[in-house]
């Protein structure tokens, strides 16, 4: 018997008894809905995280630093024994040490070819930070003007890409004016913001604290001991807009490169950590391959990411969250190959007579396992159909709003259908409908037309 | 031709061994009408079985046109069926659920006759039983007269050499199953079909060219075809 004739048989089969057929299709179109939001959320994530490198980070750039437990990949003394050799270098997070970048390291990677400059990273913590005309002192991150991505501004203006702010200039998020208070945010614009750090003298030796108190007494030598404390005065430049793609600008902050390292040298001045740094930004020539300058990099010992590897930490993230909603589709697979089997199973019992019938004018017993496979597999379409069709319906409808909750931005979706990786999963679960079936048609392979016959 | 040499068909094992043929031998010659009669249990439909390929005695032979069918594979057996004999049963076994049209196709769709010569031999075998009107009907909706018919039909669609009836007016009343009959027959002359009737109405079987009368799984007697013209 031809295939096209087995397929129409099984498909008119399954009309016949549609509640049967809806209902175990409907366990498939479960595992499907889900499996189909999943790939949908997946793809959303992936674009999402791609637009979000893409304007926050120069594909040119490098992310360099000494230990390789920064980027997750082991090679550090976590946690272990609670004693570990020391250091000078290290710096320790929490329980874990890092090994940090020194002055003599940077000038080295300066040196690599392809290199067109690099920045360390520079992690100061400010005491507070003014702004003219208020009283009040806030608390504030400061980070580094990056160069490499222009942020688009409130008002004021920056530098095209690849240049620098000036030395008195900062940049404030769109996010401080109301905290501040400022409605008309080109108020701001000039205005100076004075950024006060300190410091805990730990250089004074103990012979300049007897000193210090034996000519000024016990005040002298409090003050010795005090905290230092340093002023950096700038003018507001721009204010840049808020954006959900932007990762830097929103929180804090920005200064020339220059200022920052003026304030980190301050802050760690006489301790272990001056002009020791976690990591540090390069950016490569243009026309070369940032990942070849990687590769030299990390044969001298520094380990570094590329913009690519960190789109692919990333994309792994993402795939490992989708890899566990995949899983409990499976899951529910699982359940439906069952649903299959029973139904199936009580479909031969009760065409037994027609499957004798059959047998008896000629169709080989391959012939209708095929007829009862097929009928699995329509099965399998339907319900694959079913619940991806649902899950786009639903998805395309609820999409606007979850968006708006996870505050993607403009633009953004969670959810981004695919067509080719649906029509996949709908033969998928085809297949698998075709396996569920596989012993059930066996069975009705195996009746003995004339015992079949014989049932009344 | 049809000759049935020495066929023995046994039941169950040791103890319980129970044959339901016995050393039987007959010839049918080509187009001949033939009536197997006998009593209920006397072994009619397990004769039947054995003689269209459907079942497989333990011993002897079966020559269909020359070809020992009982050598034959399961393969060239099912092929053998599809191409060569038609099979009427004795409750009708029509897809309830299928349209008449698609119920008179299915032995063209097991002998891959091709798409486009269907409907024309689909029309032809539901012209003879005279139900081209219900064409498009669902098989359960007919009544008793009409489904025999429809067997028929799906019987003859394929132009088969032999035709099996198993007590094919068995659950029809007497006119109805007058014209099932005189269909039968009709049709065994008109395309010298080799026609087989199982059944234990003896008037039936004397309207066949050859009887054959089994009792207890074997032969009592064949009426040969001059015999009964005599
Ligand atoms: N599968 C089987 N196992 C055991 N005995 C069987 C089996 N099939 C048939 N028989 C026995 O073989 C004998 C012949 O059965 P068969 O069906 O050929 O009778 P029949 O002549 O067609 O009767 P009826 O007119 O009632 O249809 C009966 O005694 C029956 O009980
Ligand atoms: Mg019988």
């Amino acid at each position: 018997m031809k295939r096209i004739d087995i397929a129409a048989r099984a498909g008119r089969s399954l009309r016949q008894a549609k509640a049967r057929t809806l209902l175990t299709s409907l366990a498939i179109a479960v595992g499907a809905f889900t499996l189909t939001l999943s790939l949908a959320a997946g793809e959303g994530s992936r674009q999402y995280a791609d637009k979000l490198i893409a304007s926050n980070v120069d594909e040119q750039s490098l992310f360099i630093a000494k230990d390789a437990a920064l980027f997750g990949e082991g090679g550090s003394q976590f946690g272990g024994s609670g004693l570990s050799e020391y250091d000078p270098d290290a710096a320790t997070r929490g329980n874990v040490t890092f090994k940090q970048l020194t002055a003599a390291d940077i000038e080295a990677i300066r040196a690599v070819k392809g290199i067109k400059e690099i920045q360390p990273l520079y992690q100061v913590a400010i005491k507070y930070i003014k702004f003219e005309g208020k009283d009040t002192r806030y608390t504030s991150e400061v980070s580094t003007y990056g160069a490499g991505i222009v942020s688009e501004t409130l008002v004021g203006s920056l530098p095209g890409r690849g240049e620098q702010i000036a030395d008195g200039d900062i940049v404030i998020p769109e996010a401080y004016l109301e905290t501040l208070g400022v409605k008309d945010a080109s108020s701001m614009l000039g205005k100076s913001v004075a950024v006060t750090v300190g410091r805990t003298s730990s250089s004074v030796t103990s012979e300049q604290l007897a000193q210090a108190f034996a000519s000024g007494g016990v005040e002298a030598a409090a003050a010795l001991a005090q905290p230092e404390e340093k002023q950096f005065i700038y003018k507001v430049r721009a204010v840049t807009k808020q954006s959900a793609t932007a990762l830097a600008s929103s929180s804090s902050v920005l200064i020339a490169p220059s200022q920052m390292k003026a304030i980190s040298e301050f802050v760690t001045q006489g301790t272990a950590g001056f002009q020791k740094y976690m990591a540090a930004t390069a950016i490569v020539n243009d026309g070369t391959d940032p990942a070849t300058v990687k590769a030299v990099l990390e044969q001298k010992g520094y380990p570094t990411q590329t913009a690519k590897d960190l789109q692919s930490l990333i994309f792994t993230i993402v795939n490992i969250l989708q890899g566990i909603v995949i899983g409990f589709a499976a899951l529910a697979l699982i359940a439906s190959v069952f649903g299959i089997i029973n139904t199936q199973y009580i479909s031969v019992l009760e065409r037994t007579q027609q499957i004798g019938l059959m047998k008896a004018l000629g169709m080989s017993g391959r012939d209708i396992a095929k007829l009862f496979r097929y009928e699995a597999a329509w099965i399998g379409f339907l319900g694959g159909l079913i619940g991806s069709l649902l899950a786009f319906v639903i998805g395309t409808a609820v999409n606007p709003w979850v968006t708006e909750q996870l505050s993607l931005g403009e633009g953004n979706s969670l959810l981004i259908f695919q067509l080719i990786p649906i029509v996949i999963l709908i033969v998928s679960l085809m297949v698998i409908a075709m396996v569920a079936g596989y012993f059930p048609s066996r069975k009705a392979a195996k009746l003995d037309p004339i015992e079949a016959l014989r049932t009344e | 031709m049809i000759e049935v040499k020495a066929i023995t068909k046994t039941y169950g094992k040791s103890k319980n061994a129970f044959k339901a043929l016995d050393n039987v031998s007959f010839t049918i010659p080509t187009g001949t009408s033939v009536g197997i009669l006998g009593r209920s249990g006397s072994g009619k439909s397990t004769l039947m079985h054995a003689v269209s390929g459907l079942d497989k005695p333990e011993s002897g032979e079966v020559i269909i046109d020359g070809q020992n069918i009982l050598e034959l594979n399961q393969k060239a057996v099912d092929q053998f069926r599809a191409r060569t004999i038609g099979f009427i049963f004795q409750s009708f076994f029509v897809q309830p659920n299928e349209t008449v049209e698609y119920n008179v196709s299915l032995p063209l769709e097991i002998a891959e006759v091709p798409t486009a010569r269907r409907t024309q031999k689909i029309d032809a075998a539901l012209e003879a039983v005279d139900l081209s009107d219900k064409k498009n009907s669902k098989a359960r909706n007919l009544s008793g007269g009409q489904k025999q018919r429809l067997a028929i039909a799906r019987a003859i669609v394929n132009e088969p050499s032999i035709i099996f009836a198993d007590e094919p007016t068995g659950n029809l009343d007497s006119t109805t199953g007058q014209k099932i009959e005189d269909l039968l027959f009709d049709y065994n002359r008109r395309k010298g079909v080799t026609l087989i009737i199982v059944t234990h109405d003896e008037e039936l079987a004397r309207r066949c060219d050859m009887i054959i009368n089994v009792k207890d799984g074997k032969i009592e007697s064949v009426k040969e075809p001059a015999e009964l013209k005599v």
